[in-house]
């Protein structure tokens, strides 16, 4: 329970610093882009305009702390301005858009990779003196040493654009009718390839952060026990070593995430899938600053709690982590 | 210290392959001028045919065009006899030809000069931000592990909460507001967001070592605390310091790469990135012209599988778990 | 071989294959135990006794190997067995008490999974049988079957040690290997434990082997005593000869220390230096540059283990009959 609480504690206090950090960022950026934007938009009624100066913090009257606070009241009542770029579109209603496309593809290959590579990571390690071990371990890390968005490149030039086998980019086929099965069955097809591109350049990070847990768990007493009690060696490897070398991967979790997050952002902008990341690219293109920051502030909160589901995980995985003993 | 450290890293196979790889990038960086065949901004080859050379105060008298991609300047000067200056301009987006073994960009820039010239900019981005976050790093954690106490607890909890924030997003939403393009705001971006990885490994090493035999001897008699941070800790911290430099530094390659190819670099600047951004602005995908996009990426692939090939020797040098049985 | 010797070794030399070469960590130790006997071995930490032990079970890994010689179990030759042999034997012919309990067990399954666990690897019973010899097996190491529940975290190092002994003897081993079982534990946690042993071993007959670097706590419980240094026994006999007067220099040496209490720190009381790189060993006997009492001979040729009196035997040009 104490854990409970100090994870959740952290999870607030860490979804603060993001607010705080998406406050300050505009304010303490030289040559105030945002006023010098502003003075370029000219069909602005003036309540908007007034509003958009109070989110940028560009009306000097208001001392910084009181601006503080109401953008804070701002931001817990759901109110993030409106976006430059789709003027007058609150920007909230364009997160409403493109979050389920995000959730969807991150989600889903996140997972896969996570499943997959924890699996080979594994595997890897229990037979780390046959040949196809150490293969995949040297593939894996080469591929891990791309870019995300040349990977997404290649598959495209190769599978897309030469072979012909998956639709080149955006989530849906545009003369489906929406809901239709036509429609999904779409939504698939163009998922398939920016699924692809997340899954295969992530799976080498939890191979190998696995790999190197399981080497070490391997060389623990514990295991050697269980071999000298003649333990079927499937028992051994699940329940003796996977099961705690699986521990320090969850609790890093947060970090892998925010790696794979990162590159799944810049996926959906080679692929235009038309999610959070590439939202990002036409926000940063279009200088669309209060789009970005609903953005930045989204990403981390997602991060932020998927970590402290991970940390919840550890909580059943891990009896010392239960008790409070570690 | 160092000097045995080297030479085991020299032994092992992996690391000796992954230094090779490093080390060839490199003498390319250097030797730019020498291997790229063009300047990496030029469109053009300018040749001067007949007698001597050309002076200030020269005068054009006939301009020829006889093809496109070709002109012939004639100028007269007062001191020196007439000239011609002929003009071979570039093709523009060409395939890969004897003349450009990777053919051209939109504004007719021989790609494989680019690619040469911009390991440059790619590697002294990586290799110096991933220098500056591991001292920075390395600073923080020993101040943070060797004091303890309240300077620990602020240290690693700022640590802590700024690895969770996700740092590409950080990272193109800071660049999104500086209007100061360049190397230098992407180095600090790179640091700002990279720090805390780092230092919450290191600064756990420090804690591990504090914790020693050796050290805890030194400290029950009264040795200087810069005695034990400087003789005793750092050095052990040299193998684990070195494995982070190359992770930092291959992670501040991606993350250039992929904030110029967003377009949040200095598109001016010719580096594997910004080849990457122009291939994108100009469709080089879509027009099958694989040998605009697909090297760059290569390259940045190859210096940072020799990064990882360096990192999986320390591990094994510093861990003998790891090793092969 | 008479038909009660239980464990015999031979010339057995096992080590480490490292890039500086192979370390030969256990070097031709020739030993032999009989059935219910208690074998002390003693020595210094890095003379080859975890080796030795690892070994016996069957256990090295990694880098490590036995080298040469025989390792004879009730007359089998273990060194030549096989995989699925080894898994056949161990833990029911012979069973090991690690260091570190809490290394030793398994932290994410509970006392009781482990301990059914290794039952149900060797013996055709139900879950209910199987639990109940488990308790059965805690309430003779004074353990409350509750405890079956318990995560190995929850429990003292005391208790730690006794479940990993009674997991150790839950299938009635024959031999029970115990190394360095008490050296995590403090003072009145080691004696507990010791009596605990001496008592179990009266009531279930297995022979012991006892591995310490206390030879001060070996002499008061063990019926036999080999001394070890740098990878070979250099002086072996009853327990009580030993007590009464150590032939060899080292057991003398050993005998006068005082482990440390304090931690890994340990300072030899009675011996002067540190234990010798094995890959570089000193010419003639390998304790002579330590030895208070070497001569020029201990430097040039190295002492064999030989018969001193009455079933004792001494490695040493100053001891026995070899003098
Ligand atoms: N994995 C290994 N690789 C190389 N040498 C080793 C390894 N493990 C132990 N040794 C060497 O073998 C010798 C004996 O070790 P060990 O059997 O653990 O001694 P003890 O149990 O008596 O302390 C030591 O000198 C040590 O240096
Ligand atoms: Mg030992």
């Amino acid at each position: 329970m104490k854990y409970f609480l100090r994870k959740l504690g952290m999870l607030l206090f860490t979804l603060f610093v993001a607010l705080t950090i998406n406050f300050f960022l505009p304010r303490l950026m030289p040559g105030d882009p945002a006023q010098a934007l502003l003075g370029k938009m000219e069909n602005i009624p003036p309540e908007q305009l007034d509003s958009l100066r109070a989110a940028f913090g560009l009306d000097s009257q208001e001392p910084l702390p009181l601006q503080y606070v109401h953008y804070l009241g701002n931001t817990l009542r759901g109110n993030f301005g409106v976006s430059f770029s789709r003027f007058p579109m609150p920007v909230a209603e364009v997160m409403r858009i493109a979050i389920p496309w995000t959730l969807a593809l991150m989600g889903i290959s996140t997972i896969l990779s996570f499943i997959i590579g924890t699996g080979l990571g594994i595997l890897a390690a229990w037979r780390r003196e046959t040949r196809l071990a150490s293969l995949t371990v040297g593939v894996f890390s080469f591929i891990r040493s791309f870019p995300y968005f040349w990977f997404g490149l290649v598959l495209i030039y190769f599978l897309a654009f030469k072979l012909r086998l998956f639709p080149i980019g955006g989530a849906y086929a545009v003369e489906a009718t929406r809901g239709s099965a036509a429609w999904w069955l779409s939504v698939l097809d163009h998922g398939i390839l920016p699924a692809l591109t997340i899954c295969i350049s992530s799976i080498g990070a939890w191979l190998l952060t696995m790999r190197n847990n399981m080497i070490n768990v391997l060389a623990e007493d514990y295991i050697l026990v269980a071999m000298a009690k003649g333990l079927p060696l499937r028992r051994i490897r699940s329940l003796y070593a996977a099961r705690n070398a699986i521990l320090p991967s969850v609790t890093g979790f947060a970090m892998s995430l925010a790696f794979i997050v990162g590159g799944g952002l810049v996926t959906e902008m080679v692929f235009s899938y038309p999610g959070v990341g590439y939202m990002l690219y036409q926000a940063v293109n279009a200088k669309d600053y209060p789009l970005m920051q609903i953005i930045f502030l989204f990403i981390a909160a997602s991060v932020l709690v998927a970590n402290f589901i991970a940390d919840i995980v550890v909580m059943f995985l891990d009896p010392r982590v239960r008790d409070g003993a570690k | 210290m160092i000097k045995g450290f080297l030479r085991t890293l020299v032994s092992n196979g992996k690391s000796l392959v992954g230094l090779l790889i490093l080390g060839a990038f490199i003498l390319i960086a250097l030797l730019a001028p020498i291997i790229a065949p063009y300047p990496p901004k030029a469109d053009r080859v300018e040749t001067v045919v007949a007698l001597g050379p050309p002076a200030t105060n020269e005068e054009q008298i006939k301009e020829e065009t006889p093809s496109a991609d070709l002109d012939i300047l004639t100028y007269r000067s007062t001191t020196t006899k007439d000239y011609q200056k002929v003009i071979h301009y570039f093709p523009l987006r060409a395939k890969p030809s004897a003349a450009h073994i990777l053919g051209t960009d939109q504004a007719g820039h021989d790609l494989f000069s680019q690619l040469v010239w911009g390991s440059r900019v790619s590697l002294f981005v990586g290799l110096s931000t991933g220098l500056f976050v591991t001292l920075v790093a390395l600073a923080l954690s020993l101040v943070s592990g060797y004091l303890g106490g309240i300077v620990d607890d602020v240290i690693s909890f700022f640590t802590n909460v700024m690895l969770v924030i996700p740092g590409l997003p950080l990272m193109i939403v800071i660049a999104a507001y500086i209007t100061m393009r360049g190397v230098a705001p992407i180095i600090i971006i790179l640091c700002i967001s990279e720090w805390p990885y780092p230092t919450r490994l290191l600064r756990s090493q420090v804690l591990t070592l504090k914790n020693r035999d050796f050290v805890r001897v030194s400290a029950s008699l009264g040795e200087r605390t810069s005695f034990i941070v400087f003789r005793e800790i750092l050095p052990n911290m040299i193998s684990i310091a070195m494995a982070e430099f190359f992770a930092m530094s291959m992670l501040a390659m991606l993350g250039e790469a992929t904030l110029e190819f967003i377009g949040l670099g200095n598109v001016a600047v010719v580096s594997w990135g910004t080849i990457l951004f122009w291939a994108q602005t100009n469709g080089a995908l879509l027009s099958g012209a694989w040998w605009w996009f697909l090297p760059p990426g290569l390259a940045i692939a190859l210096v940072g599988t020799s990064f990882v090939l360096i990192n999986f020797a320390i591990d094994e040098i510093s861990n003998p778990r790891l090793r092969k049985r | 071989m008479d038909g009660n010797t239980m464990l015999e070794l031979i010339d057995l030399r096992a080590g480490y294959d490292t890039v500086r070469g192979f370390v030969r960590a256990v070097d031709g130790v020739n030993l032999r135990l009989k059935s219910g006997e208690f074998l002390g071995i003693a020595g210094e930490s890095g003379c080859g006794k975890s080796t030795l032990a690892y070994a016996i079970m069957g256990l090295l890994r990694d880098q490590a190997r036995v080298e040469s010689g025989a390792i004879l179990f009730k007359g089998r030759d273990l060194v030549r067995a096989s995989a699925e042999e080894w898994k056949q034997l161990r833990w029911t012919g012979m069973a090991m008490v690690f260091q570190s309990a809490m290394n030793a067990l398994n932290p994410v399954l509970s006392v009781g999974e482990q301990l059914v666990d290794a039952i149900h690897a060797h013996r055709k019973v139900s879950e209910a049988e199987a639990r109940a010899m488990a308790v059965e097996m805690l309430a003779l190491v004074d353990i409350n079957g509750d405890r079956l529940k318990s995560y190995p975290h929850q429990l003292s190092g005391g208790m730690r040690q006794r479940v990993m002994i009674a997991m150790a003897l839950i299938l009635k081993p024959d031999l029970l290997v115990m190394d360095e079982p008490t050296t995590a534990l403090d003072v009145v946690v080691q004696r507990s434990i010791i009596e605990k042993i001496a008592e179990l071993r009266e009531k279930l007959g297995f022979s012991v082997i006892f591995i310490t670097h206390d030879l001060s706590l070996l002499v008061e419980i063990s019926d036999t005593l080999a001394v070890m240094y740098a990878g070979k026994v250099c002086e072996y006999g009853p327990a009580r000869g030993l007590f009464d007067g150590p032939l060899h220099p080292y057991s003398r040496g050993l005998m006068n220390s005082f482990p440390s209490l304090t931690g890994p720190i340990t300072r030899m009381g009675g011996i002067e230096g540190r234990t010798p790189e094995l890959l570089a060993l000193p010419p003639g006997c390998r304790f002579a540059p330590r030895c208070p009492e070497a001569v020029e001979r201990c430097r040039e040729a190295e002492p064999a283990l030989l018969p001193a009196g009455a079933d004792r035997s001494c490695a040493c040009w100053l001891h026995g009959e070899t003098r």
